[in-house]
C-alpha cells in the first residue's frame, strides 16, 4: 500500500461484511481490498474478481504431456529403439508416464504460478492492516483518495457503520 | 447447493472463530512440551535407530542379510513397501476425494491425514531403494544420459511407472500439504509471542495476508491442484498392482488387481486416519472437532469398503476355480485356504471383510473403543493381505525342488519397526511444530454447520 491513507472496516461476521460490500458498492464507493481469515466466495463476486489459474493449469498439464511424449519417442523410436516383450518402440504404455507427468507439471507449475503472481516467497515481510484478519475479524479497505473531503469519508464512515462494523479506523499506511 | 444438515454439528461445544485459532495454535504455541510427547518420541527414535541398524547391515553386507531364498525373491520388503503405501492413500483420498465432492466433514481430519501420506509414502519409497542391494546406484532408475548407449529405462515396465507415479504423488502430496498451511501459518505468526517462533512461522507463510485476490487464487489453485491430485490415488495403487499383475506367477497373474488394490489402500489409510484420530482427539481434547459424527462417518466408509474386499477375495477364489489352471487351484486350494500359509489367509479375510461388519451395528459404532481395535486389525489384516499375496505365490513356485519356506530374519524386522518408528516421529513432530487442523477451513465451515448460540443470536439481530 503506498502513502494514501486508507479507510478500515472491522467486521466480526462474514455475512455482515457481505452485506456491507453490496451497500458500498451501490453508493459508488471503491472498495480496495477486503481481508478475512477464510475464504468469502460471495464478496469476491461482488468485487467481479476474476482469475485465469484454470487456463494456466490446463496449458502446464497439455506441456507436460507433449513434452514427455516428445521424449519418450525421442529415446524409443529415435534415439536407441529397443523391443521389450515383443512390444512395438512407439508404445501405447506410454500413456501411463504421460498421464503422471502431466499430473506433476500440472501441481507444481499451478502453484509457482499462485505463488508468482501473489508475490508470495519464504520470509517475506508483511504489515496487515489488522493483525486480527488472521484471527477472527473481516477488514473492508477503502483508499482515502485526495479528491475526497471530510464529508465523503464520513459518508463512508457511516456507511461502514450502518452496515454493521464494529469498529471503523483511518490507517495512514 | 448441498444441504449441510445431513450431517448435522460438525464443530461442537459453541465455538467462536477465536475459540479455533486458539484451540489449534495452543498445542504448538506453548514452551512446555507435554510429557508424554517426550516419551513416546523417545520410543520412536529408539524404533527408527533400530531401523537405520538394519539398513546399515543390508547396507553393508548385502541382501543376503534377508530371509530370501531363491524362489521368494520379494519379502517383506515388497509387504510393507505396499503396506505403508496403501496407509498413504489416506490422506489424498481423504483430504482430496472429500474436498472435489464438497464434503464438509473433512476439515478437522485432512490437515492429519495428509500429514500420515507424506510420512507413509517417505517410509515406503526406503524399501524399494533398500532392496536395491546397491542402494549408492539407485540413480539408475531415472532415465538420464548415460554412456552405457545410452540405454534408457524399460518404460513399458509397471516398475519404471512406479518410480514416476510415487515421486510424482509425493510431490504432489507435499505441496498440497504445505499450500494448506500456508493460511494458517499466516494466524500462527500473527498469534505468537516468542520472536523465534514468530520469525519461524513468517517465513513459513510466505508473507500470506489473505485478502479477497489472494484468497480467490489460493481457493483456484487449491481446487484445481486437488482436483489433479485425486486421479493419482487410483493411479499409483493401480500401478503397484501391474508390478504383481503383469508377472505370470499364479496368484498374481489377475485383472482385478489394479480395483483391488486401489480399493484396500484407501481401506488401511482410513483406518489409519481412525487410529490416529481417535488418540489425538483424546490427547489434545479435541472432541470438539473430531466428533463422534465424524468417527461415524469414517467407519460408514470402512464398513462398505470391506464389503468390497469380502467380495474381491471371493471372486480371486472363484476365479481360481473356474478358470481350472491347475496352479492357480493349487495356490488358492492347497496353499491359501488350507496349508503352511493358512493362517496369514485367514487373519486377512477376518479382519478385512468380517471384523469391520460389526460396525453395521449403530452400538460398535459409536463405542471409540471399538471403532479404535478394529481400526488396528483392519491394518493388521492389510499386512496380512500383503504377506498372502506375496509370500505364497513365490513360495511354491513351478519346481517342486525349489519350495521353500519364508521367515523374516532380525534384519528385515528390524528394518519394518525402523519405518514405523520413522512414521511415528515424523507425526509426533508434525503435531508438535504444526496446526494440525485447516483452522481457516473450519472457519469455513463454522457458520454453516455449528450450534453455536452467540452466531445465531448475531443472525436474528
Amino acid at each position: 500500500m503506498k502513502s494514501n491513507s486508507h479507510i478500515l472496516g472491522v467486521f466480526d461476521d462474514p455475512d455482515t461484511i457481505s452485506s456491507a460490500v453490496d451497500e458500498l458498492l451501490k453508493n459508488n464507493i471503491v472498495v480496495k481490498d477486503v481481508f478475512s481469515p477464510f475464504p468469502l466466495e460471495h464478496v469476491w463476486k461482488k468485487l467481479k474478481l476474476k482469475t485465469r489459474i484454470p487456463l494456466a493449469t490446463f496449458l502446464y498439464g497439455a506441456f507436460g504431456t507433449a513434452s514427455v511424449y516428445a521424449f519418450l519417442y525421442w529415446s524409443s523410436v529415435v534415439n536407441y529403439p529397443l523391443i521389450f516383450g515383443g512390444k512395438p518402440a512407439n508404445s501405447l504404455s506410454f500413456v501411463i508416464i504421460m498421464f503422471v507427468i502431466a499430473i506433476l507439471s500440472g501441481v507444481i507449475f499451478t502453484l509457482l504460478t499462485f505463488l508468482i503472481r501473489e508475490k508470495l516467497w519464504p520470509g517475506k515481510h508483511v504489515e496487515l492492516p489488522d493483525p486480527r484478519t488472521t484471527d477472527d475479524k473481516f477488514v473492508i479497505v477503502i483508499e482515502e483518495s485526495q479528491q475526497m473531503d471530510e464529508v465523503s469519508v464520513q459518508k463512508i464512515d457511516d456507511l461502514l457503520k450502518s452496515s454493521g462494523a464494529v469498529e471503523v479506523k483511518i490507517s495512514n499506511n | 447447493m448441498y444441504n449441510t444438515k445431513v450431517r448435522g454439528v460438525l464443530i461442537e461445544g459453541n465455538k467462536s472463530y477465536h475459540d479455533i485459532s486458539v484451540d489449534v495454535t495452543t498445542p504448538l504455541l506453548t514452551d512446555r512440551t507435554p510429557k508424554w510427547w517426550w516419551i513416546a518420541s523417545a520410543l520412536a527414535s529408539a524404533m527408527l535407530i533400530w531401523g537405520i541398524w538394519g539398513f546399515y547391515n543390508t547396507i553393508a553386507n548385502g541382501i543376503g542379510t534377508w530371509g530370501l531364498n531363491n524362489s521368494v525373491s520379494w519379502g517383506w520388503a515388497i509387504i510393507n513397501f505396499v503396506w505403508w503405501i496403501g496407509i498413504g492413500h489416506a490422506g489424498t483420498a481423504f483430504s482430496i476425494f472429500l474436498l472435489v465432492l464438497h464434503q464438509k466433514w473433512r476439515t478437522s481430519i485432512n490437515r492429519a491425514a495428509e500429514a500420515m501420506t507424506i510420512f507413509a509414502v517417505m517410509a515406503a519409497g526406503m524399501f524399494p531403494l533398500i532392496h536395491m542391494g546397491r542402494i549408492w546406484d539407485g540413480f539408475f532408475i531415472f532415465p538420464y544420459p548415460n554412456s552405457r548407449g545410452p540405454l534408457w529405462d524399460n518404460f513399458n515396465s509397471p516398475l519404471f511407472w512406479d518410480v514416476t507415479a510415487i515421486s510424482t504423488y509425493l510431490t504432489a502430496s507435499f505441496l498440497f500439504w504445505y499450500m494448506g498451511m500456508v493460511p494458517d501459518f499466516a494466524t500462527i505468526r500473527e498469534r505468537t509471542l516468542s520472536p523465534i517462533k514468530k520469525k519461524v512461522y513468517s517465513i513459513l507463510s510466505f508473507g500470506w495476508i489473505g485478502n479477497a485476490r489472494g484468497w480467490l487464487r489460493y481457493e483456484t489453485a487449491a481446487i484445481l491442484m486437488g482436483g489433479l491430485t485425486a486421479p493419482l490415488v487410483v493411479s499409483v495403487h493401480s500401478i503397484v498392482a501391474m508390478d504383481f499383475a503383469a508377472g505370470i506367477v499364479p496368484g498374481w497373474h489377475s485383472i482385478i488387481f489394479p480395483p483391488f488394490f486401489v480399493v484396500g489402500a484407501i481401506f488401511s489409510g482410513f483406518s489409519m486416519v481412525l487410529t490416529l484420530m481417535i488418540i489425538v482427539r483424546k490427547v489434545y481434547k479435541y472432541e470438539n472437532y473430531v466428533t463422534k459424527a465424524h468417527l461415524d462417518a469414517i467407519t460408514r466408509i470402512l464398513t462398505f469398503i470391506s464389503l468390497i474386499m469380502g467380495v474381491a477375495y471371493v471372486t480371486e477364489v472363484f476365479m481360481a476355480w473356474y478358470s481350472d489352471s491347475p496352479y492357480e487351484l493349487y495356490v488358492f486350494f492347497k496353499n491359501r485356504l488350507v496349508g503352511e500359509y493358512a493362517f496369514e489367509f485367514w487373519a486377512m479375510v477376518s479382519c478385512n471383510a468380517i471384523i469391520p461388519q460389526l460396525f453395521w451395528f449403530k452400538k460398535m459404532r459409536s463405542n471409540v473403543t471399538v471403532v479404535f481395535i478394529i481400526s488396528i486389525l483392519v491394518n493388521v489384516g492389510m499386512w496380512f493381505e500383503r504377506f498372502t499375496i506375496v509370500v505364497t505365490s513365490l513360495s511354491k513356485t513351478w519346481l517342486p525342488s525349489t519350495w521353500h519356506t519364508y521367515y523374516p530374519t532380525f534384519t528385515e524386522i528390524a528394518i519394518f519397526v525402523g519405518t514405523l518408528g520413522f512414521f511415528f516421529l515424523g507425526i509426533l513432530l508434525f503435531l508438535r511444530f504444526l496446526p494440525m487442523m485447516a483452522i481457516s477451513e473450519l472457519k469455513g465451515i463454522l457458520k454453516e454447520t455449528s450450534n453455536d448460540k452467540k452466531i445465531i443470536e448475531n443472525e436474528i439481530k
